[in-house]
């Protein structure tokens, strides 16, 4: 074998077909039916990364994960959120029946400093899931995470810009969260790890809101008769003139 | 009775070296900086004894570390070999510079015999990596005398007439007399401890001094020789010093390690844990800097808080050289008794690794940068939260579920943002929260759910001077 492929395969940056039987590791199911049943369920993989791509924040996301959160935290794991955009709402939190004794929000400085800390809460016998907003980060950066999340078989979910769909990455899963029609989320498998993508899928997330857009099926609840939205004043731009 | 005494002939040389790597030669200087006072092993290879000249000393090896005596430093070292001492021998009586004395009557009946005792004894000297003489005597001034000459002997430690000849055996010059008595008994025609002994009591005194004859019967033990018992200070403190400063902090981990080695041990006696740890580094100049190691939870191993030091000195550099360091705890804590579910105890204690973890990122990264969240009493969303430092892991206690009737959006903005396009589609709203009037942060919004052009749903509100804005997002 030539020195230049002993190098390589050397250099962990390179994933071999035979280190597949490694992924004994059953998935965590997503707590939303339409995922979890089917033939092939979609599922976050333990001991290995997941990456959720999306342009916006606030278009559903954490509906995505509520359940998986709400599971472990009841579970007595610990739930870190590394980084996050905006600051996680206890009151909301409590009411999905979080318990946020288990939820620690650790905010660093540098993109050096979230990778130590990611690795050292992922090798952590406490962590139940580890959840990162990161700005940048390298292939090399990413490489890293997914050994520390496979040597303790823990849960990480790393949200990232969908502009990162066309960069290559060693996580196992990759999904991109765009909004669909009536307040709903559609996730669209970019890669699973031991399968293929598969189509996407529509995730109802009533709760969201407090509606039930579902059973209303569209637009606007019957219970709000009047809104500022039919007077002309109340439109932002006008107010603001 | 029966007293064991320890002499330490070069102590600083030992405390020295034992925060150090290497070994070469070195030699303490009288305060004058003329003479040798205390000489290492090593150096006694090379010739030199203590009493030689300094330049002769340096001329007879060439790379010779001198250190200026200093006896405030010398009894602090004295007090760290009482402080181990004490955990195996008591009650024990301290000698500066160089001495302890226990009383071994009381021991005997713990150890077996005085045998027993002394081999116990030399075991943990040289566990401390320690040089010292021991003796054994029937009066305190008896076992002093023995040891520091250096005629202590090991077997048959309780036999009184052994003891007794070789205390007569002793050569004057040994016995500890003021210089002009020794002179004088000297020109007597006495050459040992035992010639002094043989005089009559009156005639000593009347010749010599009064204060001869008290300290003849000290020895004797024909009068009494009260000793205060030392007590050992409730915190723990002990010092590392070092012959050439340090200048780097990889430098300092290494007594570091010995010195967080002796608080493990010292928590073991106590069975206690702690989880503050006060670092000192003195500089030759500037004062000491202060630094501060805590954990968030009861901690006593050594490579735990080794870890902890290591990630602090990642952070900081040294603001001068370092020529001593001092680890100081005051604060004890319980132990913690591991509960563990399996009966090999081969699962992880949670209890730890949490405390480890938040211990490590805090020290990293700093402790304000980690939070929990704690919901809060108040109508205003901005004040129905606030944050507390992850102390002790909760297990098992479901947080109270707010009974909010309306929606609240997982997503808080810290400061609320000018909503700046036209939403798309009104969902909910409004909800009107006035609060605040009770302590002069008054709020009187209207709250909608609105969703953006982008998909998302803001939660906006409108304000009593009808400016509209985004406070958080449903995610």
């Amino acid at each position: 074998m030539s020195d230049l492929l002993k190098n390589l395969i050397h250099d962990a940056r390179v994933w071999q077909g035979h280190q597949h039987h490694k992924t004994l590791h059953r998935n965590e199911p997503t707590g939303f039916e339409v995922v979890d049943s089917g033939p092939s369920p979609l599922g976050w993989p333990r001991g290995a990364l997941s990456e959720c791509l999306l342009d916006h924040h606030g278009i559903g996301e954490l509906q995505l994960v509520l359940p998986l959160i709400r599971r472990l935290s009841q579970a007595g794991k610990t739930v870190f959120w590394v980084n996050p955009p905006y600051t996680p709402y206890a009151p909301a939190l409590a009411r999905e029946e979080i318990v946020l004794d288990q939820v620690v929000i650790i905010h660093t400085d540098t993109a050096d400093d979230m990778l130590w800390t990611l690795d050292n809460c992922l090798r952590s016998p406490v962590t139940g899931l580890v959840m990162a907003w990161p700005k940048n980060l390298s292939s090399r950066g990413i490489r890293r995470l997914q050994l520390a999340a496979e040597a303790a078989s823990n849960l990480c979910i790393l949200f990232r810009a969908a502009n990162n769909s066309r960069q290559s990455s060693p996580a196992a899963l990759r999904l991109v969260l765009t909004p669909a029609p009536q307040h709903t989320l559609e996730v669209r498998t970019l890669k699973r790890r031991g399968n293929w993508p598969g189509a996407p899928v529509i995730l109802a997330i009533p709760e969201r809101i407090g509606i039930n857009v579902k059973k209303e099926n569209l637009g606007i609840p019957p219970h709000i008769v009047q809104g500022p939205w039919q007077e002309p004043a109340t439109d932002p731009r006008q107010t603001r003139e | 009775m029966l007293w064991l005494y320890l002499h330490f002939p070069h102590l600083l040389l030992d405390h020295l070296q034992r925060s150090r790597k290497e070994t070469s030669a070195m030699v303490v200087i009288t305060e004058s900086g003329q003479h040798v006072q205390q000489a290492c092993p090593e150096a006694r290879k090379q010739g030199i004894e203590p009493g030689l000249r300094l330049k002769t000393a340096l001329s007879l090896a060439t790379e010779l570390a001198t250190v200026q005596a200093d006896p405030e430093r010398e009894r602090l070292i004295l007090v760290q070999q009482a402080r181990w001492l004490y955990r195996h021998a008591a009650p024990i009586t301290l000698y500066p510079p160089d001495g302890l004395l226990v009383e071994a009557s009381r021991l005997q009946r713990l150890y077996g015999s005085v045998d027993a005792l002394w081999d116990r004894v030399e075991r943990l000297l040289s566990d401390h990596q320690l040089t010292a003489s021991l003796a054994v005597g029937q009066t305190p001034l008896a076992a002093r005398l023995c040891a520091r000459a250096q005629r202590g002997c090991r077997d048959h430690g309780d036999d009184t007439a052994l003891m007794t000849a070789r205390l007569k055996a002793l050569p004057l010059d040994h016995a500890g007399f003021e210089r002009r008595t020794l002179e004088r008994l000297l020109r007597l025609g006495l050459s040992t401890l035992g010639d002094v002994f043989a005089l009559p009591p009156t005639e000593l005194a009347r010749r010599l001094a009064p204060e001869t004859l008290m300290y003849v019967q000290k020895i004797q033990g024909n009068r009494p020789d009260p000793q205060t018992a030392w007590q050992p200070l409730h915190h723990f403190e002990q010092q590392a010093d070092f012959i050439h400063d340090i200048e780097y902090t990889e430098g300092l981990l290494f007594p570091l390690q010995r010195l967080l080695g002796a608080l493990e041990d010292d928590l073991r006696w106590r069975q206690q844990d702690t989880d503050r740890l006060l670092l000192l580094l003195h500089h030759h100049q500037s004062p000491a800097t202060r630094i501060t190691i805590g954990a968030t939870g009861p901690e006593h191993r050594a490579e735990a808080f080794l870890d902890l030091v290591r990630l602090r000195f990642e952070q900081q550099s040294l603001a001068a050289p370092v020529t001593a360091l001092t680890l100081r705890v005051k604060r004890f804590l319980p132990r913690h008794e591991a509960i563990t579910q399996d009966l090999l105890g081969d699962a992880p204690d949670l209890q730890e690794a949490w405390h480890t973890l938040i211990s490590r990122l805090q020290m990293k990264l700093g402790a304000s940068t980690l939070h929990r969240l704690v919901p809060q009493a108040d109508h205003r969303p901005e004040r129905a939260w606030t944050t507390q430092e992850p102390g002790h892991r909760q297990t098992g206690t479901p947080a109270v579920a707010a009974h909010h009737h309306s929606a609240r959006p997982l997503w808080l903005m810290p400061h609320p943002r000018p909503l700046q396009e036209t939403p798309e589609a009104w969902l909910a709203g409004p909800e009107r929260i006035s609060a605040g009037w009770w302590d002069g942060q008054r709020v009187h919004r209207d709250y909608y759910i609105a969703q953006l052009a982008s998909g998302a749903l803001a939660w906006v509100f409108r304000d009593v001077r009808e400016g509209w804005f985004i406070h958080g997002w449903f995610g």
